[in-house]
């Protein structure tokens, strides 16, 4: 049904209302991230059911997960601000207790304790952006705020962009996000960062372009900066990560940000009045949300099967998954080529669109337009390191042989879960090749006519994106070269390495893959290294070594908020002494500072 | 797609698949000649070819089907990239399209297909050509982006025929930003077809390889295919920048001949500084990469500004 409403433009049930009578409905937006939440959901609860039969209280676990699925449908459908509020906080509340079943050990608690903790901090913002916008009656009206004054407007900017921006993983209020995803179980981790961060950002798009229409050139260039600073920063932290589904955390940052580096480019166009281009940036950054659930839901439920089949969630223990476990390699294989952002898949497709969106914000009559370029560049950065980035991890778990020992008796994984995964390749497959019929019915959301009913991609002033072409001429000429390779082949022999045999204790890793990164980048990063030598007699016996990669925003900028807070913390329980006398002595305090208010007329 | 599109874009691969050999031939000669050697002649590169064609391939132990399937795709991606140049300004429409962005894409599909490879002999050697290629990538991409945004600018559009078409006739070297691109694309050049000071192409020492490593491992067709796609990134990134970044102009009939010109100036460019300049040190890549981004940032800087010479 929400397919038709999309297609059609149409809406049903109620309207938005700013009252707190509960109302649903759902128009041409909520829909489109409805069918989201549903592409990543369905192949999610098949893998569950094969994934958590013989876990202990696996009931509990389904039932989770099909509450979680509803609340996030609740928070799109909702059309007051109460509903929205009630969905949105079950929808944070639901994976901390399925992680809470799953397992309970001290480092999940501390997980689970600084999710809520850091999404209710910020989820904060959200109930002010939203209380604010219904007592101004901006909800039901797009004029409601206009005659509100710029620093209500402001601060309803400001305050969705960090309530919003905390549960979407934005940097730098991304912190939770790398912690609590790893934990969750393999189906719950897909539909977090599949969807329910794209639930954040549906948020942030209502508030920004449906509730408090108009956005002054500053917030688009602020989105535009976030984005890319997420982007940036959550590939490059992606990169230095051994533990397969803690980097796909950090991948969803990046990948938030380059959602978000469209929805910018499309404040920018709209604050300077390009319709058409504006449109456009945001059918863009729908896109590419659709296309992130899917191949990031692929990869969760791959990293999720991978696990159960070999126990290793260390990268450089894992490898050789591609012969143990062909359906599962062959998926993940093509989830890290979409995610790469590859032709002829369908991240190439809306990364395409995206450095388009941003090229042309640089072009004459838009303000601020100094923006687009500058992200272009951050996003071909960005690219270039993602694709390292899949280089190593497809080379480290899917290639080679086995890098441990227990991993030689692996096998693939049941039916249910070895479909689930191909489903969502599929899906990267065909939304890489047929891109164009979802853009259009995405362009007339925001009011645009569609171009032409096109399978491929065709913008205007740009040299288009024959998709279909790509994919066939690519798959074609590769096997038309593999045929004229001919069948002459000379005897397999280990590979040359200077007449060494390959031994299991010359593997490369992955630290070693991303060293001369890590070494030119070293004032930004700020590595750790610590090197312990053993002598006896002056023989040295041994050698330690131990590298650790900081995360500055965990230092530099987390830290000495909680430190403050927990020494401020220390000092106000100072005056809790548990001493009769002082208590009384803070209450005649009291009587006399309010009596002294009260002569002075400041309270009367 | 009408046929003479078809049989244009034909006719544009075709030349380029034959073309592109000659032209590190070209610059192995040159550099021979001002080293004061005889050197091989520029035809060695299609001996080569021929060579290798004859012999059996070979693939190590333990590879997969990501091993054997690299080199075409490859050698694919490079073929593609050459059917979305639009050399001389050909307005016939390409099966790919003309978009620049889809260039980008089409290179880093080769390199990813290269990388792997590596990862799937485990060869240490590979491994370490692979991964400084990457990394390489991380910033030449960038820079690429720079110096593709500041043509964008100028031109409105992403469209290759619409980037040549801008950067047409006099007017276009009146900006500054022009010429900071021109710059900062001499940089993308040298980096990305493998030439000193980032990369050596003809050293045979493995623990200094970067474009050369991941190929140590393959013989006879496969190698072929990837000495071609080699040869071929170098057609693509000159005629990229004759078409973007040179003077050109003129009608149809002098397109052809100043193109050819414009890449001639370049391979002997590349043979000068093959001679002059020394191979740098891996770490200093990055601010080499660093110094053209730089460069690209002051034209952007006086593009918003609108500063012209």
């Amino acid at each position: 049904m929400a397919g038709v409403l999309l297609y059609r433009g149409d809406r049903v049930g109620a309207v938005f209302s700013s009252g707190v009578h509960p109302s649903l409905g759902l128009d041409p937006l909520s829909s489109f991230f409805a069918l989201t939440v549903a592409a990543v959901a369905v192949p999610a609860l098949i893998f569950a059911s094969s994934y958590l039969a013989g876990t202990p209280r696996a009931g509990l676990q389904a039932a989770l997960a099909g509450l979680f699925i509803a609340a996030m449908l609740l928070v799109l459908a909702a059309r007051d601000p109460s509903t929205f509020l009630a969905g949105w906080e079950l929808m944070t509340i639901l994976p901390a207790a399925s992680i809470l079943v799953a397992h309970s050990d001290r480092p999940v608690r501390h997980a689970v304790l600084v999710y809520l903790a850091v999404t209710h901090l910020g989820g904060a913002g959200v109930w002010f952006c939203l209380l604010l916008l219904s007592s101004l009656g901006a909800v039901d009206s797009p004029t409601g705020l206009a005659t509100a004054g710029v620093g209500l407007s402001t601060a309803v900017s400001l305050s969705a962009l960090v309530g919003f921006g905390t549960k979407a993983g934005l940097m730098p209020m991304h912190s939770w996000l790398p912690r609590a995803h790893p934990v969750a179980p393999a189906h719950m981790s897909a539909l977090m960062s599949g969807v329910m961060i794209k639930v954040a950002l549906y948020g942030l798009i209502r508030v920004l372009f449906y509730w408090a229409p108009g956005q002054p050139i500053w917030v688009g260039v602020l989105v535009i900066a976030l984005g890319a600073l997420s982007a940036l920063g959550g590939v490059l932290y992606a990169l230095f990560e051994h533990e397969l589904k803690r980097l796909l955390a950090f991948h969803s940052i990046e990948n938030v940000g380059i959602i978000t580096m469209g929805l910018g480019a499309a404040l920018l166009f709209g604050a300077s009045g390009q319709r058409q281009w504006a449109a456009i940036a945001f059918a863009v950054a729908l896109l590419h949300t659709l296309n992130h659930a899917i191949f990031k839901g692929l990869l969760f439920l791959g990293a999720g099967a991978i696990e159960r089949a070999t126990h290793a969630h260390h990268i450089d223990r894992s490898g050789g998954i591609l012969r143990l476990m062909p359906a599962t390699g062959v998926a993940f294989g093509i989830g890290s080529m979409a995610i790469a952002g590859l032709p002829p898949l369908n991240g190439f497709a809306s990364e395409w669109l995206t450095f388009q969106s941003l090229l042309h914000v640089g072009r004459d009559r838009i303000q601020a337009g100094w923006a687009g370029p500058l992200a272009a560049v951050a996003l071909a950065v960005t690219a270039a390191m993602a694709v390292l980035c899949f280089v190593k991890v497809i080379g480290l778990v899917l290639l080679g042989s086995p890098r441990h020992s227990s991993m030689g008796t692996a096998r693939d994984v049941p039916a249910p879960m070895r479909w689930s995964q191909l489903s969502l390749a599929a899906g990267c497959l065909l939304l890489g090749l047929f891109p164009g019929l979802l853009l259009h019915p995405l362009l007339a959301i925001r009011g645009q006519a569609p171009l032409e009913w096109n399978p491929n991609l065709a913008l205007p002033a740009t040299g288009g994106l024959p998709t279909v072409a790509i994919g066939v001429y690519l798959v074609g000429v590769a096997a038309l070269l593999v045929a004229l390779r001919g069948r002459y082949q000379a005897e397999p022999a280990p590979a040359w390495t200077c007449g060494q045999l390959i031994e299991p204790s010359l593997n490369w890793t992955s630290s070693a893959f991303t060293k001369a990164l890590r070494l030119s980048l070293e004032q930004v990063l700020r590595p750790t290294r610590e090197i312990v030598v053993h002598r006896s007699r002056g023989v040295i016996r041994s050698v330690e070594y131990s590298g650790h990669l900081p995360h500055l925003f965990d230092t530099v900028l987390y830290g000495p908020v909680t430190r403050g807070a927990l020494a401020g913390a220390n000092r106000a329980r100072r005056l809790q002494s548990g001493d009769l006398s002082g208590y009384a002595l803070y209450l005649a305090g009291l009587v006399a500072i309010l009596l002294a208010l009260v002569r002075t007329g400041l309270i009367s | 797609m009408t046929l003479a599109a078809f049989a244009a874009s034909a006719f544009q691969l075709g030349a380029g698949i034959v073309v592109a050999p000659l032209l590190p031939g070209v610059i192995q000669s040159l550099k021979a000649r001002l080293q004061g050697r005889r050197g091989p002649s520029p035809l060695q590169p299609y001996r080569e070819l021929r060579r290798l064609w004859g012999k059996s391939r070979f693939h190590p132990l333990g590879t997969t089907v990501v091993y054997a399937a690299a080199p075409a795709v490859v050698a694919a991606s490079l073929a593609g990239a050459l059917l979305v140049l639009a050399p001389a300004g050909t307005r016939e429409g390409s099966p790919l399209g003309h978009d620049v962005i889809l260039l980008v894409g089409l290179l880093a599909l080769a390199r990813f297909a290269l990388g792997l490879s590596a990862w799937d002999t485990g060869s240490g050697f590979a491994l370490m050509g692979a991964a400084r290629d990457l990394i390489v990538a991380v910033g030449a991409e960038g820079l690429l982006m720079a110096c593709l945004a500041l043509a964008v600018l100028a031109a409105g559009s992403t469209d290759l025929v619409m980037m040549a078409a801008a950067a047409d006739g006099p007017g276009i070297w009146l900006s500054s930003s022009h010429w900071c691109a021109l710059t900062a694309f001499a940089l993308v050049i040298v980096t990305e077809t493998g030439r000193q000071p980032v990369d050596n192409p003809d050293t045979h020492l493995e623990l200094t390889m970067i474009h050369e490593g991941p190929l140590l491992e393959y013989s006879g067709r496969d190698l072929a295919y990837l000495q071609w796609a080699a040869a071929a990134r170098h057609l693509v990134v000159l005629v990229l920048g004759a078409e973007l970044f040179l003077p050109h102009g003129g009608p149809l009939i002098w397109r052809a001949p100043e193109l050819m010109a414009w890449i001639a100036a370049s391979l002997v460019g590349l043979a000068f500084t093959e001679t002059l300049v020394a191979k740098m040190r891996l770490l200093r890549i990055p601010v080499f990469l660093g110094s053209g981004l730089a460069i690209a940032g002051v034209g952007m800087a006086t593009w918003f500004l609108g500063i012209r010479a």
